[in-house]
């Protein structure tokens, strides 16, 4: 069981208050929203929660450890993953490449093992390509296995990026909108197995403009406005609420 | 064919030496690091091993190992400063470090020589000896490309923060393959010193420097093959020109613009990925074919 949790986050560059004030939780078993119109801040709290950027004030931890002095790969290998805005993936390797990368933080091999080819890391490497081969299967994804990822339509470029952030089997996982671009079957689709990712245990943040879909995937959300929550609770609630209203449809 | 290998013999196991070279070259590449410095580290490993066996009578064996470590020593102690610099930056600084190695042994004559270098040095290095140390070197390539640290290196190449995002450490792995860098020029430096009766500052400067890098990118950045053919070509290329005398550079300096524009990956990577795309070529087809089937059976 892990909580991520932001508390009194802010971040301005220069005098524009990207995020002004944030807090809230991620648990795991849950799915959280995080929702806002554009420029809102989504993106940023995200790179903040990554360790790309740094914070002006406030603090992030992860099950009580302050991760949010830390550089992103070590928040990384504390198991917090997450998907970008624009997909970025490794464009010269192989689908299934850009999986295997995804089990780095779980691999064991010592540096002398790895250096010297000792059965240990030749064993390693053989079961993460296995493993991402099942991956590549659950996301019907196994005939594109060796084809460049940067050739790919953008749909399955998409679900590469998703394999990519569950095959490090993350505590937490950020979606940065994630189903950006699709159609509602796609999207429903997507949702399913973000679904059964938090019901295994994962806690995951999804930040998007689609309000269908979050209020369907999502137990709680949080909606920002101006780099500040404006609103929290179901998203029935969420979507009630006049200033919720206001932000998105303007008074 | 005895005969003919025996008369290029020489041709041969300069082109060994330069296959060691270009794979110090290749290792910082690959890693995303535009790193020049392998002509430095091989300098240092170069003079290093003749100091030691010259001077203080080292055994050569012993020098040689020698060598190398102060290459990795040199690559670990370059790794530092530049962990703060990226691209063309580190391109600059590097070739600084090769510039000021230069002007280093030419002027710390008591140590080095000076212009005239190292003389005599009893040679003690043969094709044998090179061809096992570029199977060594060879062999921990292939395992390292194949284990994590390969997959580290290559995601850092294409995206460093997406390699941050997975848990890869820019910091420490740069760091490796600065070592790395650093002991195969150290190595290959001390082989050199060893084989070839003398060095001077001036065969590490500028001129080593460009024909590394031109191996790589004849040949390629991401596979070992590639510094082998470009090697070869680097090596064989101003041989076979050799009836133009003078103008022979031009056929190099041509061949370079036409790998450039034509098989930008180098000519080794951009075969290897013409035999592998005619792989998935196939297994695409029917994928295509398998998921238009499925379709519109659910539809």
């Amino acid at each position: 069981m892990a909580t991520l949790e932001l508390k009194d986050v802010r971040r301005y560059f220069g005098g524009v208050k990207a995020v002004d004030g944030v807090s809230l939780r991620v648990r795991s078993g849950t799915v959280t929203g995080l929702i806002g119109p554009n420029g809102s801040g989504k993106s940023t709290v995200v790179n903040l929660i990554a360790g790309v950027l740094k914070l002006t004030s406030g603090e992030i931890n992860l099950d009580g450890t302050v991760i949010s002095a830390e550089p992103a790969d070590n928040v990384a290998r504390r198991g917090v993953a997450r998907t970008f805005q624009n997909i970025r993936l490794l464009p010269e390797a192989s689908v299934l490449d850009n999986v295997v990368i995804g089990f780095y933080r779980l691999e064991k091999a010592s540096l002398m093992a790895s250096l010297l080819g000792l059965p240990s890391s030749r064993r390693e490497s053989r079961e993460l390509r296995e493993r991402g081969r099942a991956l590549l299967a659950q996301f019907d994804m196994s005939a594109y296995e060796n084809v460049a990822a940067g050739g790919l339509a953008y749909g399955y470029q998409r679900r590469v990026e998703m394999m990519r952030a569950v095959a490090s089997n993350p505590e937490i996982l950020l979606l940065d909108e994630p189903v950006a671009g699709m159609n509602d079957v796609e999207a429903r689709a997507l949702g399913k197995i973000f679904a059964r990712l938090a019901e295994d245990g994962m806690g995951v943040l999804v930040i998007e403009h689609n309000t269908r879909f979050v209020s369907e995937l999502c137990q709680e959300v949080h909606v920002l406005d101006g780099g500040r929550l404006i609103a929290h609770g179901s998203a029935q609630e969420v979507m009630r609420d006049p200033a919720v209203i206001a932000a998105y449809l303007g008074n | 064919m005895m005969e003919f290998f025996l008369a290029n013999q020489s041709v041969f196991d300069f082109f060994l030496l330069t296959l060691g070279f270009s794979y110090s070259q290749q290792i910082v590449l690959r890693s995303g690091v535009f790193s020049l410095a392998s002509a430095a580290f091989a300098a240092l490993g170069s003079y290093g091993c003749a100091y030691l066996v010259m001077r203080s009578g080292m055994p050569v064996a012993l020098g040689i190992v020698f060598g190398a470590l102060i290459g990795a020593a040199a690559g670990y102690l370059t790794s530092v400063p530049l962990a703060r610099l990226r691209g063309v930056y580190q391109a600059i600084a590097t070739l600084a470090l090769v510039e000021v190695t230069v002007a280093v042994a030419l002027y710390a004559e008591p140590i080095t020589g000076g212009a005239v270098g190292f003389n005599g040095i009893p040679k003690s290095i043969g094709t044998w000896q090179l061809l096992l140390a570029i199977f060594g070197v060879g062999y921990v390539l292939y395992a390292m490309s194949h284990s994590r640290i390969g997959r580290g290196f290559d995601a850092l190449r294409q995206d460093e923060y997406v390699a941050a995002s997975l848990g890869v450490s820019s910091r420490s792995q740069h760091t490796l393959a600065f070592i790395a860098s650093g002991l195969i020029g150290g190595l290959f430096g001390a082989l050199q010193s060893m084989y070839s009766y003398s060095i001077e500052p001036h065969q590490f400067g500028f001129g080593f420097m460009v024909s590394t890098l031109a191996a790589i990118v004849l040949g390629g950045r991401r596979t070992l093959m590639g510094p082998v053919v470009g090697s070869a070509i680097v090596i064989l290329l101003p041989e076979i020109a050799r009836p133009l005398a003078e103008y022979r550079q031009i056929v190099v300096g041509a061949v370079l613009v036409i790998v450039v524009i034509y098989a930008p990956q180098g000519l080794a990577d951009t075969f290897i990925a013409w035999l592998s795309h005619r792989k998935t070529d196939a297994s695409a087809k029917t994928a295509a074919h398998e998921i238009t089937g499925g379709s519109n059976g659910h539809a």
